[in-house]
């Protein structure tokens, strides 16, 4: 979920950056608060690694395999680390594999980094309520995991379909919009589902890990 | 997994001879002007910017085409598809595939346009060591949670890849084989991923004592920092800058003023 270089007006390249600044500016802020900011720097970087590890495994679906995003866990677990995080991932994915590009970083930030904030304070809403709280746990889960995918994938391709053709027809776009937000809608059940089981997982051998 | 970014880094030609924070302004000012360009005319020379500075770069060609494989399948796809549905003026007719003019320019503006910015940025990116980069960023002001956090994370990426590649052999080992998707191969996947966050989570821990050991959050003068890391007293730098930003201007005043292609 990535857009290219080349894909994007300028217009929407540089406002894309000038968002990214915003939020990275507003989480940057929010970290500043952080008692044990010098500590936490290392685990936030650490998990950031590991994600992007991670986002490497592929899960096999016959006859193809998918790799999954992830943005709605590290939300939940890094919280305002998160947006920062993937802002790094992308780039080292430009930089390193091609995926995405430098023109289009800011709006690639954008597309998988919000989300993962709304995760985040999705996430926080376990807090709530003391009762019951592992069915709340195993709910929020899924939203956050299903939710932040398919609000990126809203994003990708509302952006990408009303910007890579000014000749295209607004039914042709209707429909690309719509058939790739169907593919998208599959892999967010499965994101959620893996968030859900990844959650449980921590919960039972690490709890300070989302606690932390 | 392994990074192979920095192969490249440590030969003698004219780009890495260029500081590399001099060389952040001048080639993505490029890579800013070619995202701007849509008109056909511009399109030959960008491909001849483009084409110069990666001769200059020394970088082999291969290693080019291993890079654009991946992101060349959704090139790919666009190039096939925007042909058939956008635009309104027909050029050809196969059965019930009509290609269309409009859609075909774009699909070629958008593949040129996508080729050159690639090959430009990993010509800014291969022809200096990584960390290069990241100084050279945190000269400009990048602040320092992230800077910290990107040569952190750079730093054990490798590692935690490693890491992931052993664990997967050990799965395998221990008779693991995904057949398929189900609920079972979904979990150890999830599992798998949960015990390299925690390792990694672990790990961390003890790479912050070490960093509070070696004086990690000890300030550093600040005007010594920006003397080591931009020379602006290095002449070659700066006037290879100053020519391709000049090149990227000319660029932009050229897609101002020359008549749209039909």
């Amino acid at each position: 979920m990535h857009i290219p270089d080349g894909f994007l007006s300028p217009s929407v390249c540089i406002t894309g950056y000038a968002l990214t600044g915003g939020v990275t500016w507003q989480c940057l802020r929010q970290i500043d608060r952080d008692r044990d900011i010098q500590a936490n720097i290392p685990k936030a970087s650490l998990l950031t690694a590991a994600f992007f590890v991670a986002s490497l495994i592929n899960i096999p679906i016959p006859p193809t395999s998918i790799h999954l995003i992830f943005n709605g866990l590290m939300g939940a677990l890094l919280g305002y680390y998160a947006f920062p995080a993937i802002l790094i991932g992308l780039f080292f994915q430009a930089v390193m594999f091609q995926h995405g590009g430098m023109s289009t970083l800011g709006v690639n930030a954008i597309i998988l980094g919000t989300p993962a904030i709304a995760a985040y304070y999705l996430f926080q809403q376990r807090h709530l309520l003391r009762d019951k709280k592992p069915f709340l746990t195993t709910i929020l889960s899924f939203a956050s995991g299903a939710g932040a995918l398919l609000l990126s994938a809203t994003m990708f391709a509302i952006l990408l379909v009303t910007n890579i053709s000014p000749d295209m027809d607004i039914n042709a776009e209707r429909t690309a919009i719509f058939i790739s937000l169907g593919g998208y809608g599959i892999q967010a059940v499965i994101e959620g589902v893996f968030t859900v089981m990844l959650i449980s997982f921590l919960e039972r051998v690490k709890p300070e890990l989302l606690n932390s | 997994m392994k990074l192979i970014l920095d192969r490249y880094a440590y030969l003698d030609s004219p780009l890495h001879r260029w500081q590399q924070g001099y060389k952040l302004i001048g080639l993505l000012s490029l890579i800013f002007a070619f995202a701007v360009i849509q008109n056909i005319w511009l399109l030959p020379l960008m491909v001849i910017i483009t084409w110069v500075l990666f001769s200059l770069s020394e970088i082999p060609v291969g290693f080019l085409i291993k890079r654009l494989r991946y992101p060349s399948w959704f090139i790919f796809a666009v190039v096939i598809l925007l042909p058939l549905i956008s635009g309104t003026t027909p050029i050809l007719q196969l059965g019930y595939l009509t290609i269309k003019q409009e859609g075909s320019w774009q699909a070629i503006l958008i593949s040129v346009r996508f080729f050159c910015i690639l090959t430009v940025s990993l010509v800014l990116f291969g022809t200096a060591p990584f960390l290069n980069s990241i100084k050279a960023m945190r000269s400009f002001g990048m602040p320092r949670v992230i800077v910290d956090m990107t040569l952190l994370s750079y730093r054990y990426l490798e590692e935690l890849g490693e890491m992931l590649t052993t664990m997967q052999r050990a799965m395998k080992l221990r008779g693991f084989k995904a057949r398929g998707f189900n609920r079972r191969t979904l979990k150890v996947f999830a599992q798998l991923t949960g015990s390299i966050l925690i390792r990694s989570y672990e790990r961390s821990s003890r790479i912050y004592q070490a960093m509070i050991l070696r004086g990690y959050g000890s300030q550093i003068s600040k005007k010594k920092q920006k003397k080591i890391e931009f020379d602006q007293s290095d002449r070659y730098s700066l006037r290879a800058t100053i020519t391709v930003v000049t090149m990227a201007i000319l660029l932009i005043v050229l897609e101002a003023i020359l008549p749209s292609f039909p």
